[in-house]
């Protein structure tokens, strides 16, 4: 029968047309381009050019990919999420927005005042005053971009390899990839760490960490959109909405920054080994650890280590008993006395570096 | 083929529907056999069948509703169902019961369809829709909603539905169904109209009054086929296989038919001879060799009703090859 | 007799009845007066619940509608989008041809005749029109009573700026047109299925279920890689409405990723009408 025909061929085409739309919304545009051609460079010049690029006027949206092994709350998991969209002027203006599920966070730079909106409590945080001193620091130390650069590079490349491993594109822009691999003598888990850096600005695009054996970056954060050229002014001014309550930030970020010293002081935070297998090892209070605390969700609320229970396993060793969390990318082991270790190793470079104490 | 073959072959061209090696299987049932129906321009043609015969699924196929597994139906000179959009404006149709929404009135509906009927220009649906129904009587309860309506309502709304435009054919399934024997009556009256104005018009039907009434021809359906179809005098003439003879010597002239493989009965009107295997000539002849003495005899005309249970009921394929045979004969 | 050219009802005299037939069911004017009452009835319940002092507890745009009450008929159709419109437009597909198949009135089209593929595109217009005003007719009593009962100027956006009421309007809008276009995929995929029965009830409940299925792989984290073709995945972008400035990608995303439901559900329910019997 024709009719007949006709309709299994319309179905047929319309589901088909229907469904291969759907899956190319769905795939990343230019996915399987092939990678551009650009003037070859050298790590230490591609790194040195970095470091001297300015930022200039760009609009982008970033993305965070997380598959680590781990769920961490608050961060999307592995399908790719636009988490934040940033903006800024080059010129120290800024702003960047933050999604929280249907609410959103903004921190505005507008020149002389940081604004911070929080549209969970409608709670505008407002700091003033210039940039602050360790920024300095560092703007001095990299008004050499060439000695920078160089220093950058030879620091790595105590543990590293480092090396230009081509070209890709990243949010559509043609991008250098440069390739931090651990020397063989490194304990770590990690694999490697790609930087993708514009070729045009300079600017890096994309983070990604690959951990051994996975052939999926374990962690992503970069641009999916980027374009660059003027920004509508409108975008680096933040006006506080009418009934919101403007909170002066500067006192209470004082107060906070002298609480976290001192939980630095009484954590008795020490660095062990250096290079891809440092470890960072401390003390948390015994009391955390049967601390109850607030569960997100409907669940109930649970102690901290009825939470390591679940999430680590136990082991025992030369520092007593201890829960691990393994995670693709790093490492932690929490001892019931309350000592951690936490690096991007295998667990007995932790124990280890427990045992140097 | 049954039936008054010569005829269809003689009406080519003027035939307003016709069907050919209609087939419709649903889900392994089969609904509609071979059916190879006719509907001679002009006639008011009766479909006579049992319930489940196959009457509205042939005339579903005719409307292009369905499309049949295999033959073909032509409508008004168009193959079916690929040209609906040219034959179905100049085809009233009552199908499966009228189809209408509660909650609009008798009016509301009507102005509906109308809407849809392609010969009607947008300012006379009104007055169409006014006419229609006045036609069927619905006057007074044109305004109530057609939820509240009964059965006998909804059956004229449907057929007002049917008459809203001027119509080459008309088709009409069960249109008594639900209806006072006044409604019947008026029913019959506007099939006439339509057959005097030229109207082709399909009745299916499963009172035999209404059909030998109203109808010019007649097709009997029996489990999805044809079993007989033709002019209704001439199939009324060819069900007639009886004669009567009056005579006082009934059990003589009994004996005498029997003793010759006659069947013969008495009865109070006369002696009833069936004629399936022989002629009244015959009959006659045997009668007067005996010495019986025969005031009078004449063909019994048995009326549709007999005609339609003994086609109805002649089931194994033998009897419908001898009805077929019997019937095509005398036709001639 | 073979001279019998094609003729047809003219096409806007026939969408004209559809829309009037479809605006006169009772259960379509129960539906528009039910939905017209949700950001009313949200509105209230937002006005005592603030002038109780309950102002913590509350998450996104919930947290942002206080006083802000243009940004009300948002977030009541992006509340509707979670249920009450998907059946709304499962409803409408559902009486559109399972319902006037069973009532036999779909015979009726056919055999005035509206041909078969004019017969659907009538059907989903009338289904397409009336899912517009019951989302426009959302949108109006949300900014009635968003203005009336929680009040402020112009609308506060997620990023923290005021927009002036005309802007804010504009938003109201974009919102409805997005919301919109996603009820009219599903309700395009409820046609499919509605060209396939007879019962209005099924195409009710295969579409909540395409709907609830899809929202609990949505949730499941191995089935990830489902999302992109998951009715609902885009139905949250809405929220990126109240964000200054907007992010299209999103809305562009859902926007298309609807139109290839679109032509799925449309496509299936067209060949299906080829070959439906009346």
């Amino acid at each position: 029968m024709d009719r007949k025909r006709t309709a299994l061929t319309v179905a047929a085409a319309g589901t088909a047309a229907g469904v291969a739309g759907l899956v190319l919304i769905a795939s990343p545009a230019g996915a399987d381009e092939t990678p551009p051609v650009l003037p070859p460079v050298s790590a230490e010049a591609l790194v040195q050019s970095v470091i001297q690029a300015d930022v200039p006027a760009l609009a982008g949206a970033v993305e965070l990919r997380n598959d680590i092994g781990l769920p961490i709350p608050g961060l999307p998991q592995a399908t790719g999420d636009n988490v934040a969209r940033v903006y800024t002027d080059g010129n120290g203006r800024g702003r960047i927005s933050l999604k929280q599920g249907s609410g959103e966070r903004t921190f505005v730079q507008d020149g002389t005042t940081t604004w911070l909106w929080n549209s969970a409590n409608r709670s505008v945080t407002k700091f003033t005053g210039g940039e602050d001193k360790d920024g300095k620091d560092t703007a001095d130390k990299l008004s050499d971009p060439a000695t920078a650069a160089r220093e950058v590079v030879e620091l790595i490349k105590k543990d590293s390899t480092v090396a230009v491993d081509g070209t890709a594109r990243v949010a559509d822009r043609p991008v250098y990839q440069l390739v931090l691999t651990p020397k063989p003598t490194e304990r770590t888990l990690l694999r490697e760490v790609r930087v993708s850096i514009d070729s045009q600005t300079r600017v890096p695009l994309r983070l990604e960490v690959l951990a051994n054996g996975q052939s999926e970056p374990a962690l992503r954060i970069g641009f999916t959109e980027f374009s660059t050229g003027a920004q509508d002014p409108a975008l680096f001014t933040f006006t506080p909405p009418a009934g919101v309550k403007v909170t002066e930030g500067a006192a209470k970020d004082k107060g906070a920054k002298a609480d976290q010293e001192s939980l630095f002081k009484s954590a008795n935070l020490k660095i062990v080994g250096e290079g891809w297998d440092t470890v960072a090892t401390g003390q948390v209070p015994a009391a955390l650890l049967s601390a109850q605390i607030p569960q997100s969700g409907e669940r109930a609320a649970a102690d901290v280590t009825s939470l390591l229970k679940r999430l680590g396993k136990e082991v025992n060793g030369p520092f007593g008993t201890g829960y691990v969390i393994s995670t693709k990318v790093g490492t932690a082991l929490v001892t019931t006395d309350g000592r951690v270790a936490v690096g991007a190793v295998p667990q007995q470079v932790l124990i280890d570096a427990l045992g140097q104490k | 083929m049954s039936g008054l073959t010569e005829q269809g072959a003689a009406a080519v061209g003027t035939a307003a529907a016709r069907t050919k090696g209609l087939r419709k299987v649903y889900r392994g049932t089969v609904a509609v056999d071979n059916v190879d129906l006719e509907v001679p321009t002009g006639a008011v043609l009766g479909m006579l069948g049992p319930n489940g015969s196959g009457k509205t699924t042939t005339i579903r196929m005719l409307l292009g509703l369905v499309t049949p597994t295999a033959g073909e139906v032509e409508l008004l000179g168009q193959k079916m169902p690929d040209g609906a959009a040219k034959a179905l404006p100049e085809v009233g149709a009552l199908v499966e019961g009228p189809g209408f929404y509660p909650f609009l009135s008798g009016r509301e509906n009507l102005l509906r369809f109308g809407a849809a009927e392609p010969l009607l220009a947008t300012a006379d649906i009104p007055n169409a829709v006014g006419t229609a129904i006045e036609r069927v009587g619905l006057t007074a309860a044109a305004g109530r909603r057609f939820r509240g309506y009964s059965l006998g309502m909804k059956q004229r709304l449907g057929l007002a539905a049917a008459l809203l435009v001027p119509r080459k054919f008309v088709v009409l399934d069960e249109p008594t169904n639900g209806l006072d024997p006044a409604g019947t009556r008026e029913i019959r009256t506007i099939i006439a109209d339509l057959h005097a104005a030229g109207t082709t018009v399909l009745v299916s039907s499963h009172l035999l009054a209404e059909v030998e009434a109203t109808c010019t021809h007649v097709a009997v359906l029996n489990q999805g086929t044809v079993v007989a179809q033709g002019e209704l005098s001439a199939l009324l003439e060819a069900g007639s296989a009886s004669l009567l003879v009056t005579t006082p010597e009934a059990t003589a002239a009994v004996d005498a038919l029997r003793d010759q493989r006659v069947p013969a009965r008495p009865t109070p009107e006369g002696v009833r001879v069936d004629l399936t295997a022989t002629t009244a000539p015959a009959v006659v002849e045997v009668l007067v060799r005996a010495g019986v003495p025969v005031y009078e005899v004449r063909k019994q005309r048995t009326g549709l009703e007999d005609l339609f249970a003994r086609l109805t009921e002649a089931s194994s394929a033998a009897d419908l090859a001898e009805l077929d045979t019997l019937i095509t004969e005398e036709a001639r | 007799m073979s001279t019998l050219v094609v003729r047809r009802a003219p096409i806007t005299r026939v969408l004209r009845s559809e829309l009037r037939m479809v605006l006169r069911r009772p259960r379509t004017l129960i539906g528009l007066g039910l939905l017209a009452l949700v950001p009313v009835l949200m509105g209230i319940g937002i006005a005592i619940a603030t002038a109780n002092g309950e102002e913590g507890g509350a998450e996104g745009l919930a947290a942002l509608v206080i006083g802000n009450g243009m940004l009300l008929p948002i977030f009541a159709l992006s509340i509707a989008m979670a249920m009450l419109l998907p059946l709304t437009g499962a409803m409408l597909a559902a009486d559109a041809l399972a319902g006037e198949s069973a009532h036999g009135t779909l015979r009726g089209m056919l055999m005035a005749p509206v041909g078969r593929g004019r017969l659907l595109a009538v059907k989903a217009f009338g289904v397409a029109s009336v899912t517009l005003i019951a989302v426009l007719l959302m949108a109006l009593t949300g900014i009635i009573s968003g203005v009336l009962l929680l009040g402020g100027d112009g609308m506060l956006t997620a990023s923290g700026t005021s927009l002036p009421f005309l802007d804010a309007l504009g938003r109201v809008l974009i919102t409805a047109l997005y919301v919109t276009l996603q009820v009219w995929a599903l309700a395009a995929v409820a046609l499919a299925v509605s060209a396939f029965t007879e019962h209005p009830l099924i195409v009710v409940v295969v579409s909540l279920g395409l709907v609830i299925v899809s929202g609990v792989l949505a949730a499941i984290p191995a089935l990830d890689w489902l999302d992109p073709v998951l009715v609902t995945t885009s139905w949250d972008a809405v929220s990126e409405v109240v964000r200054d400035p907007i992010e299209w990608g999103p809305l562009v995303e859902g926007g298309l990723r609807a139109l290839c439901y679109l032509v799925i559900g449309g496509s299936i329910a067209y060949s299906r009408m080829l070959t439906r019997d009346g």
